[in-house]
């Protein structure tokens, strides 16, 4: 009895040693079958080339236009984002802005003004450089040529550091020519071209809506951003552009930095509560103005890539759909081409499972092989686009393409199933009486 | 083949078994016990086999023969675990497959039975090895290589084993197929009309494949409506409208056209088993190299 148990145990004991080798059987033979599986796919596949690109084509339309308007996007956003750490992760910007909704009702002119300004100067302790900053258009003209509406900026001396924005040639605008109201400007390299001259124009006189400006400095080429160019924009002190346009002196932004950028959210409060306190504005009323940081802009850029991808996996979906039902209708093609051998396969010991496997493998395969084909090409066709020189540099995240690969899976195995069933139910005698 | 027949029972080994002219030698490994087979045609119910009892032993080489609608093909599915029966029982090496799940069906066929068709059912795109590989890999059977190439060797073939089907002839293909049926080295090779679709001296090859595998102890079963195939095997079993018509076995050896005739009907089963015993007994005084198998005469009193 004792020794019955005893055996007993010890059968337990090695059922339970040799357990981990039955898995590790068990995992190398599913990954074999795999193998073998996708092996007989791919002989399929090119032993049905033409049908097979055919069938795969909604999937590789699909992926390919994923990966490159995922890969624009991205590297629209990764230029986004560098150009806002360029100018500085603590900037602000402060700017007039009448409050929505019913709350607005009451309230005086929105107004924003050099007294502000100073008020913010001298009150803050937590910000850094500042400058005020008009913005208007004006017509250049120098010589016979004439460039018209061109982006005018009236700023203080610290705009440079602010916004990032130094010049390669001649000087920037300083502090005397700010105090002095001097008609001196600074050029952006897209003016230039505009109005054919070189960096010889430097020291050289221009009319700026009738009033004449010495040239005193070139802005280094910046690029585009958002589809405009950055570098097409003229500018003079603020103190100046105030004097040709009186009108602005409403409308006065102020840019600033947090001495660091832990202190983002303590300046904004300082700044809130200096300007609330100037406007008069009683407890519950609305700020009449707005303090913008570099993280809200952030969001806002993050909100925008991801309503663009969002709309993009609706298209995607669409079109994922479409391949999926081309590769449905193909597999069912070839499983009716193929029933003597899936009869073949039932008679040599084929089980319902290892046809469903196979047939299923086959789909996933074709699908796969279809999503690849569409990231290369997607990779490709960013890579062309980068080329041109406006364009920003693209980039294919790994999750896209990780993502676009896992969607063709799935709809190789969503698609698949009907026409693997299918053959895995077939009738031995049927299939291998089939004609 | 050894020439003196002599009793089967008691001996193993190839050359022993091969010895006896119908080449059964000991248990049944297939026991059939009336079996009826119905479909259903529409509305309407076909009576394929009507009551089929059979016995066939180990290394016994078998001729199933009859006319079309006899239920021959009926019969060979049955036999190979391809198809279910409508009653009766059907015992395989042992174990009532008549009851059988389809997995477990697919797990006797892939072990235990090797189908050879008319038709060779290679795959195209796939080399020789691949073909004869294909059943090892349904069954996780190690060294399939090595198992595949000793297949192929047997058949003759392993300097074609990298050729793929449309490389080769009709009867290498035949030949390929067999090595297939016999990679798994099965119970029974069950072939479906082999040389139907191979002129005759290509067919004749076949059936030297064949042989020599009986020789070798296999147990093989070949539907075919060709007389001189038929007497090429030990045994002749005749089908007409779903019934045993008549169960001989004939003195394999050319030398000797000894046959045993045992006619079997669904009146008279007990006949089956008379058979069974006449041809493990073989008639006194035969002597060897009188006629040849081709002179197939109805009657025990041809013998010379």
């Amino acid at each position: 009895m004792t020794r019955r148990r005893r055996n007993r145990t010890l059968a337990a004991l090695w059922w339970l040693v040799c357990l981990p080798w039955r898995l590790i059987r068990l995992v190398l033979h599913a990954v074999e079958t795999t193998a073998s599986n996708s092996l007989t796919a791919l002989v399929q596949i090119w032993g049905n080339k033409v049908r097979s690109l055919l069938t795969v084509l909604g999937i590789i339309i699909a992926v390919t236009s994923t990966i490159t308007v995922v890969s624009v996007v991205q590297g629209f956003g990764n230029y986004v984002t560098d150009f806002l750490k360029g100018i500085g992760t603590n900037s602000m910007w402060v700017y007039p802005q009448r409050p929505a909704g019913a709350e607005r009702a009451g309230m005086g002119n929105v107004v924003l003004t050099m007294d502000d300004f100073n008020a913010v100067a001298s009150q803050c302790t937590l910000i850094g450089r500042l400058s005020p900053m008009v913005f208007s258009q004006a017509n250049i003209e120098y010589g016979r040529e004439i460039a018209e509406n061109t982006p005018l900026r009236g700023v203080g001396a610290e705009f440079q550091a602010i916004h990032n924005m130094y010049v390669d040639a001649g000087r920037f605008l300083s502090p005397i020519d700010i105090d002095h109201s001097a008609q001196v400007c600074c050029l952006g390299r897209d003016l230039l071209d505009k109005l054919r001259c070189d960096e010889s124009v430097v020291g050289e006189y221009l009319v700026i809506d009738g009033q004449r400006f010495r040239v005193v400095g070139l802005i280094e080429e910046k690029g585009s951003f958002a589809g405009e160019s950055l570098d097409e924009i003229v500018l003079i002190p603020h103190t100046t552009g105030l004097k040709m346009y009186p009108y602005l002196r409403d409308f006065v932004i102020i840019l600033t930095e947090a001495i660091d950028e832990t202190s983002v959210p303590d300046a904004v409060a300082e700044i809130t509560r200096v300007l609330r306190s100037r406007h008069d504005l009683k407890p519950g009323q609305p700020n009449d103005f707005v303090v913008e940081t570099q993280d809200q802009f952030l969001s806002f850029m993050n909100n925008v890539k991801t309503y663009a991808t969002s709309a993009l996996g609706g298209i995607v979906g669409i079109s994922l759909l479409v391949g999926g039902i081309g590769i449905m209708n193909v597999m069912l093609v070839s499983v009716t081409e193929r029933t003597r051998e899936i009869g073949l396969r039932k008679s040599v010991g084929a089980r319902r499972r290892d046809i469903m496997l196979q047939f299923l493998t086959e789909a996933v395969v074709l699908a796969t092989v279809g999503g690849a084909i569409g990231i290369v090409l997607g990779y490709t066709i960013g890579h062309v686009a980068s080329l041109h020189p406006n364009m920003v540099k693209v980039v294919v995240p790994l999750w896209a393409v990780a993502l676009a690969l896992g969607f063709s899976a799935g709809v190789g195995i969503i698609f698949g199933i009907i026409p693997a069933f299918k053959a895995a139910i077939l009738h031995p005698i049927d299939a291998l009486r089939h004609e | 083949m050894t020439g003196t027949p002599d009793h089967p029972q008691g001996h193993a080994g190839p050359m022993a078994a091969s010895a006896s002219p119908a080449g059964g030698n000991g248990a049944a490994l297939l026991e059939l016990a009336d079996v009826t087979k119905v479909y259903r045609v529409g509305i309407e119910r076909v009576h394929a086999l009507r009551g089929i009892s059979l016995t066939i032993k180990a290394n016994e080489y078998v001729a199933i023969m009859g006319a079309s609608g006899s239920g021959k093909s009926t019969l060979m599915n049955i036999l190979g675990c391809l198809d279910i029966l409508t009653a009766g029982t059907y015992c395989l090496a042992g174990a009532d497959v008549s009851r059988m799940s389809q997995s477990r069906l697919a797990r006797i066929r892939g072990r235990q039975i090797g189908f050879v068709f008319q038709s060779f059912e290679l795959l195209p795109r796939t080399n020789a090895l691949k073909n004869v590989e294909l059943p090892l890999a349904y069954t996780r059977v190690p060294h399939r290589r090595r198992r595949a190439l000793a297949a192929l060797e047997r058949v003759g073939l392993l300097d074609r084993a990298h050729h793929r089907p449309n490389q080769l002839s009709g009867g290498q293909k035949q030949r390929v197929a067999i090595a297939r049926a016999l990679a798994q080295e099965p119970d029974i090779i069950l072939a479906d009309e082999p040389t139907g679709n191979l002129d005759s001296r290509t067919g004749d090859e076949i059936m030297e494949v064949f042989d020599s595998l009986h020789a070798e102890g296999q147990t093989i079963i070949i539907v075919t409506h060709e007389q001189h195939i038929a007497e090429r095997c030990g045994r002749i079993i005749r089908l007409r409208d779903g019934l045993i018509e008549s169960d001989e076995v004939l003195a394999r050896s050319p030398r000797s056209a000894v046959r045993c005739r045992g006619a079997t009907r669904r009146d008279q089963p007990r006949n089956r088993t008379a058979s069974v015993s006449e041809r493990q007994t073989p008639p006194p005084g035969v002597s060897p190299g009188a006629d040849t198998p081709s002179a197939a005469a109805p009657a025990p009193g041809d013998q010379p």
